[in-house]
């Protein structure tokens, strides 16, 4: 019994190709059992049999792909999963059998398939044999009938394939899209709809959103005005609201800039994004109750022109004075209204100095990556920043190269961002609403990396690394995020229901939160380099 | 914590020269040793046992009984927030639990952590006041871990 019931994992294990969590074995209750659990039909009388197919099969996939990568190992069509005795004899007929190219009407577009965007290389010859691999792949979705191939099965069942089959097909529709091949890239955009409604959650929000922003740069109809910056702000709460990361953002900025502030009677921080304010009432709280009492506390926020002319600004400084009386901190407030942060220079911010000396911080989430849009814009602001004299300079962005110079490049990171972003917010449960617009908040950011070009592309999202050599050679030396820092970042993701997903990392001083082993965002701190006069 | 009680009862009927409703600083000292459960049943006891567990002396002590001194300043920024047994139900419980930790393991970021989800939590009902939903920041806090 036992021995059968491993050869049954191994061989099922064989036929999808990658190491899957199983569910509980169900009690012995006869062979059949644990296959149809699975959803395969096998007797028990052909186990051995379908075993024995099953590792000569394994050892034709190994010698179908030349380039190392055991393709269909990755990537096994079912053609009718249920009778994995049938399938098995189906796919080694198939792979040790003939080598003519079947016939498509009117379909020829589809073998231009390359090999490169499904198996996951950066490879582009289409090799004969990866050919029909992908060939095989695409007549099980069109269930086309060929003369050299003899099942006529039905299409995928089996929504794990599914999406397995989904993530390729985006892939090639995103390579199609970079070879201005708009007529595959059409037909495959189309297909990834059909593929997306089969699956549940994250996998389906993400499929959709990045076949729609496809869709957008295929046809060329690009979003139109940015939103509305107050229902961006709106969006941006409830982004707040779920999941750990903008809280994190905050947290570990507001412990930089108060370490920063250790011993100053009059400070000072320049928000460059002040949207909703949320960041500042812990720093103020926590300056309320510092050792020797709170300094006077003046804030500057930055933000862009709302639609209606009304002073968001002016609403957001209003309620975080009402907040600094009832704890006590002596406050005050100024906002800027700029379409962009290159426009500002630091005269305009009236920094003071003599009696009335304060400490300067500048703080910047997510805001520095939409200057990559212009040329010479980032390097402006970090000039304006020199000037502004600040002790210390917080940096929280986005970990991720959705800048790179090849769509492609960009399609493939950004699917696999947003994708782990995605997943790390459905496990959180629900939160309802706010999850839903997080996820519109998301999909705009989606919708802005892929279908958008030139100036309008402004999630330029760059890695730490990156921003780390941007900051020193403008003259930035990195200010190390303490340990203070590093606890209270544990602390508040061990809050989240699912605390065992996300982690915090600290990497030569800087802290990124990430979910399971992928960093997803990175604060930094910053100081204006020592050696100069 | 129950046997506090228990005997109070037994010393109310064994003696009845003392009655420990007309001894109120004695009680609140007793009351303030309990954990908030036991805070709950006495609040059901009478009246003023009631009206004493709404005390916010009582939840400061709660909050931070394994921290002393106390902060200078905590006392007023907390009670401008919304009080002690606030901060308690909103943050410091939900903390706790979450991180698994009984108070006498408690430190000054468990308290810096639930002071700074305090004043979030203010803000936003400030910021928010008069809106349809009701702020929900700290919602992570109560869902079920």
């Amino acid at each position: 019994m036992k021995r059968d019931r491993d050869r049954g994992k191994a061989a099922a294990a064989a036929a999808s190709g990658k190491p899957n969590m199983w569910p509980e074995p169900q009690p012995d209750a006869g062979m059949d059992e644990l296959f149809a659990v699975l959803g395969y039909k096998v007797k028990s009388s052909d186990m051995a049999d379908v075993a024995e197919k099953l590792e000569q099969l394994e050892m034709a996939m190994g010698t179908t792909a030349d380039d190392g990568v055991s393709v269909l190992a990755d990537d096994t069509v079912h053609y009718n999963p249920s009778d994995l005795s049938g399938w098995v004899d189906n796919m080694l007929t198939e792979l040790t059998g003939e080598s003519s190219t079947p016939n498509f009407a009117g379909e020829d577009d589809l073998r231009a398939i390359a090999g490169g965007a499904i198996f996951d290389t950066t490879e582009s010859d289409n090799g004969c044999k990866r050919m029909k691999a992908a060939e095989a792949d695409v007549r099980s979705e069109f269930g086309e009938n060929s003369s050299a191939v003899q099942q006529p099965r039905a299409v995928v069942v089996d929504s794990q394939e599914t999406g397995v089959r989904l993530v390729h097909t985006l892939m090639a529709c995103a390579e199609a899209v970079q070879q201005e091949n708009m007529k595959l890239a059409d037909a495959l955009v189309k297909h990834v709809g059909l593929l997306a409604v089969s699956q549940i959650g994250a996998m389906r929000k993400v499929a959709t959103y990045f076949a729609e922003a496809l869709a957008r740069r295929i046809y060329k109809i690009y979003p139109e005005e940015p939103l509305d910056s107050s229902l961006s702000d709106i969006l941006q709460m409830h982004f707040y609201e779920t999941g750990p990361y903008l809280k994190f953002a905050h947290f570990t900025a507001n412990q930089a800039i108060l370490e920063a502030f250790a011993g100053a009677n009059r400070v000072h921080v320049i928000d460059f994004s002040l949207r909703q304010g949320m960041q500042w009432p812990a720093l103020m709280q926590a300056l309320a109750l510092r050792p020797g009492g709170p300094p006077a506390f003046r804030l500057t926020g930055i933000g862009p022109p709302q639609p209606d002319n009304s002073d968001a600004l002016q609403q957001v400084g209003w309620k975080l004075a009402q907040l600094a009386e009832t704890i006590g901190v002596e406050f005050e407030f100024r906002g800027f209204v700029t379409n962009s942060l290159a426009d500002l220079d630091a005269e305009m911010l009236e920094i003071r100095a003599g009696d009335e000396e304060e400490t300067v911080a500048v703080n910047s989430v997510f805001e520095l990556h939409q200057l990559l849009a212009r040329p010479g814009a980032v390097e402006k602001v970090l000039d304006s920043i020199k000037a502004m004299r600040p002790k210390i300079v917080t940096v929280v962005e986005q970990e991720a190269n959705h800048n790179g110079g090849a769509f492609l490049d960009r399609f493939n990171e950004s699917l696999h961002y947003y994708s782990t972003m995605f997943d790390s917010l459905e496990s959180d449960g629900g939160g309802g609403q706010d999850l839903m617009m997080t996820e519109v908040y998301l999909g705009r950011q989606i919708c802005n990396v892929v279908a958008c070009d030139g100036a309008e592309r402004v999630e330029r999202h760059e890695t730490l690394e990156q921003w780390r050599a941007r900051m020193g050679s403008a003259g930035f030396d990195p200010v190390q995020l303490g340990s203070n820092a590093f606890k209270q970042a544990s602390m508040l993701l061990a809050l989240f229901s699912s605390g065992e997903g996300y982690m915090v990392e600290e990497r030569d001083g800087c802290l990124m939160l990430g979910w399971h082993t992928r960093p997803l965002i990175a604060t930094s701190a910053w100081r204006i380099a020592a050696a100069e006069g | 914590m129950d046997m506090d009680m228990d005997m109070d009862m037994d010393t109310k009927k064994k003696c009845t020269r003392f009655f420990i409703n007309d001894n109120m600083d004695v009680l609140i000292e007793i009351l303030k040793r309990l954990d908030e459960k036991s805070i709950g049943v006495a609040a059901c006891v009478c009246r003023l046992w009631c009206a004493l567990t709404r005390n916010d002396a009582l939840w400061e002590h709660l909050c931070f009984r394994q921290l002393s001194p106390p902060r200078e300043g905590v006392r007023t920024v907390v009670a401008a927030l919304g009080g002690y047994r606030r901060l308690y139900t909103l943050c410091v419980k939900p903390v706790l639990t979450r991180l698994g930790k009984r108070k006498d393991m408690w430190t000054t970021h468990e308290v810096d952590l639930s002071l700074s989800l305090f004043c979030v939590d203010y803000y936003e009902r400030l910021f928010l006041a008069g809106a349809a939903t009701p702020p929900s920041s700290l919602i992570f806090l109560c869902k079920a871990g």
